[in-house]
């Protein structure tokens, strides 16, 4: 029951992660022993750094939304989104279209 | 020859359902075209139980009947697949009509909000 | 007769009456219809884990409906295959099990998340009736009845699809669904027919002893083949998928998850049982790998750009059936070669089946938590989300627990499965592994990116008022979880009882078939 997983190859042994885990959490919480001492919730320490402009109220104007994460990978990769997305047309007769197409392309490759 | 003929038949009512389904725009004309797939399916299963001149597939414990009858199977998954299909027809004819109340239109090429 | 040998009957029986008994409950009113729609799901569960331990302690189970032998003997002597049948065997009651435990996290959750709407009596039935298919294909040892059973879950899950009949992204999303559902429907009747006309039978156990490698066979193995790897999602005969998945209510798509599950079964069980050793040629193996590929990639690439959490985590379900794809294809391509079977063989297909248990559970969960949000905020979009941590903190970390599962991060199981196929597949050609890391890497982007834009960030004023969703549904979202923390922290115990038994169920052709005729010689199924 506590033995390793063996994958033919090497091995997966789920224990001694979660010994890696105990072991880097409590390095964490003593290196963050090691820090300031003087900090206090409530008062300008925690205040948001906002370019020294006045900090919106509503996070609405703050947070960056969805539509921006990864901007620089799908940038890099315009040509093949732009090919990738052009065909999930969403049109019902091009899903059915596929699937025939596959169909016969299978087909042509066992029986031919 | 002419015993082929069913399944020239069948591979014609494919072929056109298959391009029914891919070329045709309203939803109620790929409904037909796959109602006719549907029809080519069954007519293929009846048609590879049917053997020429034979009887009804009836065959009691006591014996007698015909030496050569159809074959029972065909004819039994046909049934089921004529039920089937007229069930997935029903609801997909009920979807057409629930789709043309909230897009206005029965064009495919209108009815894609979900894409990409 | 001891009333556990009915267990394969009762595993249909048990969710078929729960359909039908659920609209009269109706009248008894909420309490009454979330009462049995509980009931129904404990019980077919713990069915499920009776026959699952049934099945690994006694070998193949063979029930024959409403009689006692499977062939009937004409006076002529003539022996005939004609009743309907049921084997189950290890794998098939390792599907059994899983199923019935994503369709009790959706249904519990499903009791408090539906609780706004109405007409759900009639959503319980048709949960029920899908449920009922699941099943059906998962224990029948017959090909038409596969057809029927998958035509149930299919037609019911349609209804589910479109249950929130007031929007009309659902309702396009059904029919499209339905479109290339009943079409692919079609065609694996038109294999059975093909097989038929050629053997007679439409027993699978005959047909695997019987069958040859001819044009008939070919085509019938193509259109089962295809037929049912566009039920599970594959490119590139996905697209209904992300639409379906993330318009159905959270609930019915964690069980949707189970059913495409169980065409991936029919899959295999058409692939390893029926053709097994007479598939002579590398190229349908190949195919199957090249499709997991294909579906990995573009399924994860596309995963990372949607802006809704439904559709994103669709199309990761897209990506992770490549995986089991891969595995599987592999496990084939070594199928009738010991030593390859030995040296990778195996451990693709403990891999690839590995992978089903930890992608339906967390795949699962994920569903439910993307439907918690929604319940939540009223909102799909994730450019509208932020800062949900703070609101729902249990939420948050059910769904951290299922994302750092699914990206394969330690100590999580989703890498245990995806180490296993990485390694094999590495044997075959490294390139497919490559692929296959390079998946898992845009997986965990994804998934950090859900996790950024909903629950981290700073607090949105809109969603001041937004409460931790209700009990239930974290009661069913706490299942899964479970699951996987279990499935995370004893991997020995889970490949030993859970996978192993049920890989080699499937790479051993022969025993599914013996049983049968055994079951046949001695004159008695049950």
């Amino acid at each position: 029951m506590w033995t390793k997983v063996l994958t033919g190859f090497g091995y997966w042994d789920v224990y001694s992660w979660l010994a890696f885990f105990v072991i880097a959490g409590g390095m964490v919480f003593f290196i963050r022993s090691l820090g300031r001492k003087d900090y206090r919730q409530g008062t300008e320490q925690d205040e948001i750094f906002y370019g020294s402009n006045p900090v919106p109220e509503d996070g609405e104007d703050l947070k960056v939304p969805a539509s921006s994460a990864y901007w620089g990978y799908t940038q890099a990769l315009k040509p093949f989104y732009e090919g990738l997305v052009g065909l999930h047309t969403g049109l019902a007769t091009d899903y059915a279209g596929w699937y025939i197409l596959v169909t016969a392309f299978v087909a042509l490759l066992i029986l031919v | 020859m002419i015993g082929n003929f069913p399944y020239l038949v069948v591979g014609i009512l494919f072929v056109m359902g298959f391009i029914g389904l891919v070329f045709e725009r309203n939803l109620v004309k790929i409904a037909i075209a796959m109602s006719v797939i549907e029809a080519a399916t069954n007519l293929f299963i009846i048609t590879l139980g049917y053997r020429t001149g034979g009887s009804i597939p009836v065959w009691t414990m006591a014996g007698g009947g015909s030496s050569r009858m159809v074959l029972p199977t065909p004819q039994a998954l046909t049934l089921t697949a004529i039920v089937i299909g007229l069930a997935t027809t029903a609801l997909m004819l009920s979807f057409i009509m629930m789709i043309y109340r909230h897009y206005g239109s029965l064009d495919v090429r209108d009815i894609r909000r979900l894409r990409g | 007769m001891n009333w556990l040998d009915h267990l394969p009957a009762l595993m249909l029986a048990v969710p078929l009456f729960g359909a039908f008994i659920a609209p009269l409950t109706a009248w008894g009113g909420k309490g009454l219809r979330n009462a049995w729609f509980l009931l129904v799901s404990v019980v077919f569960s713990v069915l499920a884990i009776l026959l699952w331990s049934r099945v690994g302690a006694a070998g193949p189970l063979i029930y024959v409906m409403g009689g006692q032998g499977w062939n009937i003997a004409l006076p002529s002597g003539i022996s005939i295959p004609v009743r309907i049948l049921m084997e189950i065997d290890a794998f098939s009651a390792f599907m059994v099990l899983l199923g019935a435990v994503a369709s009790l996290a959706g249904a519990v959750f499903s009791v408090a998340y539906m609780d706004r709407f109405s007409g759900m009596e009639k959503f319980v039935a048709l949960y029920f009736l899908m449920v009922t298919g699941m099943f059906g294909m998962e224990v029948t040892g017959d090909f038409f009845n596969f057809f029927v059973f998958l035509e149930i879950s299919s037609v019911a899950s349609f209804g589910l699809v479109a249950f929130w009949r007031d929007r009309g992204e659902a309702l396009e999303a059904a029919f499209k669904y339905m479109l290339v559902s009943s079409l692919g429907a079609m065609m694996v009747l038109l294999a059975v027919a093909f097989l038929y006309s050629r053997y007679n039978v439409v027993n699978m156990a005959t047909l695997g002893k019987v069958i040859e490698w001819g044009m008939v066979e070919k085509t019938a193995l193509v259109l089962f083949l295809t037929a049912l790897a566009m039920k599970c999602g594959s490119v590139p005969m996905h697209m209904w998928m992300p639409d379906a998945y993330a318009e159905a209510p959270a609930g019915v798509t964690c069980a949707l998850i189970a059913v495409s599950q169980a065409s991936l079964y029919g899959l295999f069980r058409v692939c390893f049982t029926i053709y097994g050793a007479f598939m002579g040629s590398p190229v349908i193996p190949w195919v199957i790998i090249i499709l997991g590929i294909l579906s990995m990639f573009i399924g994860v690439s596309m995963a990372v750009i949607q802006k809704e959490v439904g559709r994103l985590i669709a199309y990761h379900s897209v990506s992770q059936v490549g995986y089991m794809l891969l595995g599987f294809g592999v496990g084939l391509l070594a199928l009738g070669d010991a030593r390859a079977m030995a040296d990778y063989g195996f451990t693709a297909l403990k891999g690839g089946v590995f992978h089903i248990v930890n992608y339906t559970m967390y795949k699962g969960l994920l569903f439910l938590a993307a439907g918690a949000l929604f319940y939540a905020t009223g909102s799909r979009n994730l450019n509208e989300m932020g800062g949900l941590a703070r609101r729902m903190p249990k939420t948050m970390v059910l769904f951290m627990i299922a994302a750092a599962a699914i990206a394969g991060l330690p100590p999580f199981n989703g890498f245990v499965s995806k180490l296993l196929i990485y390694e094999s597949s590495f044997a075959v050609h490294p390139i497919l592994a490559v692929f296959a890391m390079v998946t898992s890497v845009l997986t965990l982007a994804s998934f950090v990116k859900i996790f950024q834009t909903a629950f981290l960030g700073p607090e949105l004023k809109k969603f001041a008022g937004v409460k931790e969703v209700p009990g239930a549904m974290l009661v069913g979202m706490t299942v899964l979880a479970v699951a996987i923390i279990g499935l995370s922290l004893f991997p020995t115990w889970s490949l030993n009882n859970l996978v192993e038994p049920a890989a080699k169920a499937l790479m051993d052709q022969t025993s599914y078939i013996g049983a049968v005729f055994a079951a046949a010689a001695t004159g008695g199924g049950l």
